[in-house]
């Protein structure tokens, strides 16, 4: 464990403490809701003055002239992606600090962007104990961080999403983010392995699994590669632990109702008396999605046939006996 | 075993055999994927979805050989019961599987080089062969590239109603292939048909 890691991890623990003992002030601030209509306009001014440069309107008609504008258009925030976000009702600063308010920017306010540990003490203990263990924290030692897969602009929680193809597109792209761009996987990759080996294709490595371009889309990379837990494990596993199993989610007892479909479980109303209907709404999953009622009436079907047909052979054989024996 | 008369020619032999092949690979593995449970004795689903699609292609195209040759051969023409009467010959030939065979009563229409077929199996194979089974084909390429799929359809995924259907049809098929082999057995002696299909030669 290197130093950086090290501290965090004294902070994370220190913050937990702190979180329980003072339980109050530190929930107060990660639960409460601005509901607050005035409090709600004063953070949408307050933060109207950094989109007008940080948008597209900015990179349009900046507000002042002379700046490193190259550099301006890769430090975007889409307004309306940001008021979606798990922290739309946040005032910029909040995170980012006074340092940001004066253009051009204080010296060493980007060192002062707050951790996530500082508001979500509880939440990353929690977390962490899962991260070290995953393939990630392991083998990159240290490089990623909560904000390289949850972008704290643009990332919402899943239950919020409802609409499973849309989760599956927000926390597929966290991790193809890396693993479908030599740029970036580069820069996290360990630097043997960024100098020997490239980054492998994601469907190249996955050509066992048939039409993967449809299951990306259909379902998410942690499906595979978490194992099942109560609530969404962050514990990557190695590539050799990682779900081979087709049946674990073409199969009646689909693992998909208690991963993807889980915040919707509430909502399963076994529509026309199909299985994991749940699932149907947005895909028919071969082996899980089918009707019990319309299965046992067709295996009842062709029982039926076998057995008519088998007595049907047994007659016509006993009466060719009997007449074989009358006749002289 | 006094008369014998060549009824069959051998593409439509040939056909038949691996029709029968690919149908019954077809359900084997179709079955295992629809059944598909770790606690069942099924073909492993990865397996079977690879046999599933190699096989569903070449039936496929096996199935436009057969409309293809059946057209440029003129073999389509026995597919069709020919009136009047046809009805009443139905009846008779249903009359006959369900009473007639057990007293040892002979066939009612025996083939024929005009007429290969009798009016029941020929109005029963014009059904299987050009209505259900194209079904089966068209549904299961359609599975086969989803992105032709509708969307939507009735509040769910527009994948539903073309599985229900190549589901549907595919127990036709098989509930078809069971009789079809049991009747194989109605020849003159139990194998005598099944040799047919093997030499083309019919004996009366
Ligand atoms: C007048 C235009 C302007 C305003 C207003 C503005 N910024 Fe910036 N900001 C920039 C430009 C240009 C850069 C990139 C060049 C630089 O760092 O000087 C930048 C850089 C940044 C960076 C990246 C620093 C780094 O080194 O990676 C952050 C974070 C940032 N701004 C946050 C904010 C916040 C928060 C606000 C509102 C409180 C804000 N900015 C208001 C123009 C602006
Ligand atoms: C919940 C905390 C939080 C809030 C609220 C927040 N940011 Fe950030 N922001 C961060 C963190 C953390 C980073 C560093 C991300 C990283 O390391 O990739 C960051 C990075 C940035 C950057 C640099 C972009 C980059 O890709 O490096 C800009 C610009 C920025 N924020 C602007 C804003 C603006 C504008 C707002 C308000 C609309 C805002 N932020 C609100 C936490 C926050
Ligand atoms: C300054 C305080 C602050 C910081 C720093 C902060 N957040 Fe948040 N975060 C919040 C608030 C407030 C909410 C909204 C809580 C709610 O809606 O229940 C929130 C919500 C979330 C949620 C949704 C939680 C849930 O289950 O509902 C996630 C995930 C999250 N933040 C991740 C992060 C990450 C990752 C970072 C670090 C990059 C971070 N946050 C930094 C204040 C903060
Ligand atoms: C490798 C990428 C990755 C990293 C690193 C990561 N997360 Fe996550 N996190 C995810 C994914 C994917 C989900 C699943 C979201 C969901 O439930 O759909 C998630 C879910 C969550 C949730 C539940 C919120 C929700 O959407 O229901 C919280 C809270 C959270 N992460 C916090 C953290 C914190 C804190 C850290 C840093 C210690 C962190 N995460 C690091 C990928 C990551
Ligand atoms: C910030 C970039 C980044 C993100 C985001 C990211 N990864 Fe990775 N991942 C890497 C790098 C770099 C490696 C190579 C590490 C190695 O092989 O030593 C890696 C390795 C892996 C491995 C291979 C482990 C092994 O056994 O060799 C798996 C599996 C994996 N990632 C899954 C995921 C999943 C799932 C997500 C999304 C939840 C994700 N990654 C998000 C950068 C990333
Ligand atoms: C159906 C389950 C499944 C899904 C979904 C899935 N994976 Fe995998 N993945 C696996 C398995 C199993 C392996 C191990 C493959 C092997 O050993 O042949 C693997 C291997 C990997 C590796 C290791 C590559 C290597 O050899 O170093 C990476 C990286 C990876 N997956 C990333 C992802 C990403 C990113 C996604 C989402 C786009 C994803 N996976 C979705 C099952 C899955
Ligand atoms: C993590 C869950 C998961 C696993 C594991 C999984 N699948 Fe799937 N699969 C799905 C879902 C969900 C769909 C539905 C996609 C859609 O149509 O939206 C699907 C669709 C399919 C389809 C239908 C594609 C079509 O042509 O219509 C096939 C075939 C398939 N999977 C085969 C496999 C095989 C073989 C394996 C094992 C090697 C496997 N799957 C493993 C979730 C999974
Ligand atoms: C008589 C022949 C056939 C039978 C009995 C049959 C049966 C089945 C069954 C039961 C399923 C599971 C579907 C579900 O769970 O709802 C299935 C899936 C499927 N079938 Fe067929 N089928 C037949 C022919 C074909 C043909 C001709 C094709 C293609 C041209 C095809 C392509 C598919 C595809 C693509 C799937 C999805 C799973 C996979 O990719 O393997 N099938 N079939």
């Amino acid at each position: 464990m290197g130093l950086g890691n090290l501290l965090r991890r004294v902070t994370v623990v220190a913050g937990f403490c702190l979180a329980l003992l003072l339980a109050g002030p530190v929930q107060a601030q990660t639960d409460a809701k601005p509901i607050d209509p005035e409090l709600i306009e004063k953070i949408r001014k307050a933060n109207a003055e950094c989109f007008a440069c940080h948008t597209e309107g900015g990179l349009k008609a900046p507000p002042v002239a002379g700046m490193d504008m190259a550099k301006l258009a890769d430090l975007l925030v889409d307004p309306a992606v940001y008021s979606h976000s798990y922290h739309g009702n946040m005032d910029c600063k909040q995170c980012h600090g006074q340092g940001y308010v004066p253009f051009p920017h204080a010296a060493g306010a980007a060192k002062q962007v707050s951790p996530c540990e500082e508001c979500h003490a509880v939440k990353v203990f929690k977390v962490d104990q899962q991260f070290d263990k995953s393939v990630h924290a392991q083998n990159l030692k240290g490089k990623m961080s909560c904000a390289s897969c949850h972008d704290p602009h643009v990332a919402q929680v899943a239950a919020k999403i409802g609409d499973p193809k849309a989760i599956v597109a927000q926390d597929n792209a966290m991790c193809l983010d890396c693993h479908n761009s030599d740029l970036r996987f580069a820069q996290f990759a360990p630097e043997k392995l960024s100098l020997k080996r490239k980054r492998p294709d994601i469907d190249t490595i996955h050509a066992w699994l048939p039409n993967t371009k449809l299951h990306w889309g259909a379902v998410r990379c942690i499906e595979c590669h978490t194992p099942e837990a109560k609530t969404q494990s962050h514990e990557i596993v190695n590539k050799d632990k990682a779900q081979k199993n087709c049946v674990a989610c073409h199969s009646t007892a689909s693992s998909l109702k208690t991963r993807l479909y889980r915040h919707l479980a509430t909502a399963e109303q076994q529509r026309y008396g199909f299985a994991n209907s749940i699932i149907l709404k947005t895909s028919y999953v071969v082996g899980a999605t089918r009707h019990p009622v319309v299965d046992a009436a067709i295996l009842a079907l062709v029982g039926l046939t076998v057995a008519g047909l088998l007595g049907h052979g047994m007659v016509r054989l006993v009466l060719a006996w009997i007449r074989r024996r009358r006749s002289p | 075993m006094s008369e014998r008369i060549y009824l069959l020619p051998l593409w439509l032999r040939l056909w038949h055999w691996s029709n029968a092949v690919l149908i019954i690979t077809l359900a084997v593995t179709g079955f295992s994927l629809h059944f598909a449970d770790p606690a069942l004795p099924l073909v492993e689903f990865s397996l079977a979805r690879r046999i599933h699609d190699l096989a569903g292609l070449s039936l496929a195209a096996l199935y436009t050989f057969f409309v293809v040759a059946n057209i440029v051969s003129g073999n389509w023409w026995q597919y069709v019961p020919k009136p009047p009467g046809v009805l009443a010959r139905c009846w008779r030939q249903a009359r006959f599987y369900g009473y007639g065979i057990f007293r040892g009563e002979a066939h009612p229409y025996p083939p024929t080089r005009e007429a290969n077929f009798n009016a029941l199996q020929a109005l029963v194979y014009w059904f299987i062969m050009y209505l259900v089974l194209p079904v089966v084909v068209v549904t299961g390429l359609v599975f086969m590239f989803p992105q032709f799929a509708p969307d939507q359809m009735f509040g769910f995924d527009g994948l539903l109603p073309v599985a229900m259907l190549h589901y549907l049809a595919g127990t036709v098929i098989v509930l078809f292939m069971c009789a079809h082999i049991y009747l194989g057995t109605t020849g003159v002696t139990v194998t005598s048909l099944f040799k047919m299909m093997v030499t083309g030669w019919h004996e009366h």
